[in-house]
């Protein structure tokens, strides 16, 4: 590690924390205890460092650092003052907050633990490169790597665990506990919503219910919206409690209305009330009828987002329809064909794909639809009903036969296997 | 259940739903506290010692409920495991320390567990070499391939059979007039069998695993702050009827065994003594209990090892993970299982040395765990205004202190039973 291969090295933070620190004429001042950097650029420079004597914290610009050996050898005069007492926007202490913490692995899309951290030092400045989340670097940790690496080398010399660290790159991770400045939630913002919702999700299930709020508070409204509808009911509940009802009620908005209705139903009454009152009318009407089911009822699953055209509509027209409802429509595999409300039958997007004749009405091609549950069915009839009949969606009617919405085949799913 | 909730119900209908939602931890490790290491150190206190022990278990009670009250507390507060939350305050090396001491000592109370097994189904007259493969198996299968939900409710209904302890009290009759007045008399001796005793009853009752255990289901359950006072009488219960299981079980062995001078050596033996006193039923009955409570403790010992280690290491956790993706995981719980299985088969393995062993295993680490969660529930930043009050700490670094003196004299008159014995 103590290579000074002319203009850069690398080290890891191990290697620093607990060196001496000695001032210009070599007289010990502490050791270092931790780093401070700045955050918001790609690979962060260390600001400073935290050095401690006896039960003592204090400071020093790491620009003050003459050289770092055997010790940490500071400059003539360089300042050093005491640590700020409340966390400072866009700085991280390292050992602190960083250190044995979990962050989000963006590319792997999964939580990691930060065993040591990689620096890059070169012109006087010392960077964060990588966080190494691998076993070597908990072997580093506890102080054994040479007597390891001896060992490795000696038993199976080509070990992959010896010179293939796993260190993720730093422009790829997402600590998550650290007092964040501007730049660094639009960084994060946007890291987090290039993950897939349902990795999102995960990840969101395995924080504690601290950074699970940190983290959620620092998506965007969409984004948030997508993750919840993967997320459990529990969490998604939980979730919604902890940010402001305004932006609450807005992811509400956004979500679809039966996800967005089962987040509810678990929310103690009066919360429920306010978020709905502070949702927009339309959206806020449809979510309240939803609630008034039996979360494991058909009537509880189904979303009322239905394509539910009359027999006269065409081909052209139905395709029309799809496009400019596509943002709300969850699954569109069948399309309902209602009279007066009451369901008559429906056409598949195959019939419509293949249909040759685009001026072709609804009526012409419709079918007859094998299976509707009541809203009161049980979840399980509703699986019955897709699996026998092949049914991506299955409308759901009320007791006078008028359709009130459909439940799509991955909320069944959802249900059945446990993982909703 | 779920549509209830949705009317706006009177106050105490609410109160009881709300308690119904948030138990389970504290009455599930009460439980599993009664393992096999607990029920032969129980039978062997009361046989020997009658009811001079007795008056022990209501001190013991108050200890238990502040060390479990403080895990279930931080788990509520911060939303982290003990584990996680040692990695996250005390680095690599403590947690690397505190992992291979919790490995070591759950191996050795699996090996207890399984030596239960093997002894209580020798009642039954089932050989060790088959009951003890075969349950190991079931164990196995029961925990990886059961669905979390199926196996936390099978566990949770064989807790109630619990209640087989109590039962073989009220049949072997005894007197309780004297039993209510030996409860309450402290009796000191300062014979070295005594004091063993004494150590081993604290011993058993208060386990480290207990506080890691605790702390990771609340947090699984995912309760919230509004919900701790459910959660204190949750663990409050849990504690008290652990301890009413143990009085009976000293309390039935001294109103029969003590009084007839029958010496005991294992709890299987309790059993067979118990037989000619309170009929065929009370030997059945014991040794029900005692293969229900060793299952119960072989399934979850192992399993939350793998979680603890795991986590803290930051590997890949869970049973809803691919073996492929949580190696660490399934090997350790896996690793667990078939060592503890596999020494009870040694032939003449004495097996009450190893369950005397893993009590000291268990009394060498836990200060050390008490220490490290009393820094943790009084850090401020962690806890805010639910970290530990003055009253508290006061009760808490006495039961640490009178721990440590106590693990102390374990440790000591344990390693010297071992060389001597």
């Amino acid at each position: 590690m103590e290579r000074p291969s002319g203009k850069f090295r690398f080290l890891f933070f191990t290697d620093l924390v607990g060196k001496k620190v000695v001032d210009s004429d070599g007289k010990a001042l502490g050791r270092l205890a931790d780093l401070v950097a700045v955050t918001g650029e790609p690979y962060p420079p260390v600001e400073s460092l935290v050095l401690r004597s006896g039960r003592k914290l204090r400071q020093v610009p790491w620009s003050s650092v003459a050289s770092v050996n055997g010790a940490v050898q500071l400059a003539a005069g360089a300042p050093v003052e005491p640590t700020p007492a409340t966390p400072v926007a866009d700085r991280i202490r390292l050992g602190l907050e960083i250190l044995d913490r979990q962050i989000v692995d963006i590319e792997g899309a999964k939580l990691v633990r930060v065993n040591d951290l990689h620096f890059l030092e070169t012109k006087g400045q010392l960077r964060i490169a990588h966080v190494d989340v691998g076993l070597r670097g908990l072997v580093r940790r506890m102080g054994w790597q040479r007597p390891v690496d001896g060992m490795v080398s000696l038993v199976r010399p080509r070990s992959r665990y010896l010179n293939s660290d796993t260190l993720l790159s730093w422009k790829l991770v997402q600590p998550i506990e650290s007092a964040p400045g501007r730049v660094r939630i639009e960084a994060t913002k946007k890291a987090l919503a290039s993950l897939h919702p349902a990795d999102l999700a995960e990840i969101m299930e395995d924080l504690d219910r601290h950074q699970r709020e940190v983290l959620f508070q620092r998506l965007d409204v969409e984004t948030a919206a997508d993750a919840l509808e993967e997320t459990s009911t529990e969490v998604a509940t939980e979730l919604l409690e902890a940010v402001p009802p305004e932006k609450a009620a807005d992811i509400l908005e956004e979500m679809a209305p039966d996800e967005a209705a089962d987040a509810l139903s678990e929310l103690p009454g009066e919360t429920r009330e306010e978020l709905l009152q502070a949702m927009e009318r339309p959206e806020a009407a449809e979510v309240a009828e939803l609630l008034e089911y039996h979360p494991r009822s058909a009537g509880g699953l189904m979303t009322p987002d239905v394509m539910e055209l009359a027999p006269a509509t065409t081909v052209t027209e139905v395709f029309a329809e799809l496009r400019r409802r596509a943002e709300d429509l969850p699954v569109v595999y069948e399309v309902f064909v209602v009279e007066e409300g009451l369901l008559q039958g429906m056409v598949t997007l195959r019939d419509l794909i293949l249909a040759a004749d685009p001026a072709t009405p609804l009526s012409a091609m419709l079918r007859e639809v094998p299976a509707s549950v009541h809203s009161d069915a049980d979840v399980m009839d509703v699986a019955r009903a897709a699996s026998k009949y092949n049914l991506l969606s299955v409308p759901v009617v009320d007791s006078a036969g008028m359709l009130v919405g459909m439940v799509t085949v991955d909320d069944i799913l959802a249900e059945v296997v446990g993982a909703g | 259940m779920q549509a209830e909730k949705r009317e706006a119900r009177p106050g105490r209908w609410r109160q009881i739903t709300l308690f119904l939602a948030v138990m389970g931890p504290g009455l599930i490790t009460a439980s599993v506290d009664n393992d096999a290491g607990g029920i032969t150190t129980y039978s062997l206190a009361g046989a020997q010692f009658g009811t001079k022990l007795l008056w022990t278990l209501g001190p013991i009670t108050v200890a238990l409920i502040v060390v479990q009250e403080m895990s279930a507390r931080m788990g509520v507060v911060t939303g982290k495991g003990l584990a996680d939350l040692i990695r996250e305050n005390f680095g690599v090396r403590t947690t690397f320390w505190v992992s291979v001491a919790l490995i070591v000592a759950n191996l050795a109370n699996t090996i207890a567990e399984f030596a239960g097994v093997a002894a209580s189904l020798q009642i039954f007259r089932i050989p060790p070499w088959i009951s003890v493969p075969l349950v190991a198996v079931g164990v196995w299968f029961l925990v990886l391939k059961g669905s979390n939900r199926v196996v936390e409710k099978v566990f949770l209904a064989a807790s109630l059979l619990y209640i087989a302890y109590p039962i073989s009290l009220v049949l072997s009759k005894p007197d309780w007039g004297e039993v209510a007045l030996a409860a309450v008399t402290p009796t000191f001796s300062g014979e070295g069998t005594y004091v063993a005793m004494l150590i081993g009853l604290v011993g058993t009752t208060i386990a480290p695993w207990m506080q890691f255990y605790q702390q990771a289901a609340v947090v699984e359950k995912r309760i919230n702050v509004d919900q701790l006072r459910f959660t204190r009488i949750d663990v409050v219960m849990g504690c008290i009827v652990t301890d009413v299981v143990a009085f009976s079980i000293v309390m039935a062995c001294a109103a029969t065994l003590h009084k007839q001078g029958i010496s005991i050596q294992t709890a299987d033996q309790a059993a067979l003594a118990l037989a000619p006193l309170a009929g065929k039923y009370a030997s059945w009955l014991f040794a029900f209990g005692l293969f229900n409570a060793s299952l119960f403790a072989a399934a979850i010992l192992p399993l939350s090892t793998a979680y603890f280690v795991t986590e803290s290491f930051g590997w890949e956790s869970g049973l809803d993970r691919k073996w492929n993706e949580a190696r660490q995981f399934y090997w350790l719980f896996t690793g667990i299982v078939a060592v503890g299985a596999g020494v009870v088969l040694i032939p003449r393995l004495p097996l009450i040395r190893i369950m005397l062993v893993s009590q000291i295993v268990n009394g060498v680490l836990l200060p050390f765990v008490l220490i490290y969660m009393l820094r943790l529930a009084n850090d401020e930043k962690l806890m805010g205004v639910h970290r530990n009050g003055r009253w508290f700490n006061l009760i808490a670094w006495t039961t640490t202190v009178v721990m440590i003196v106590l693990t102390g004299f374990l440790v000591v008159t344990g390693i010297r039973d071992l060389v001597s014995g």
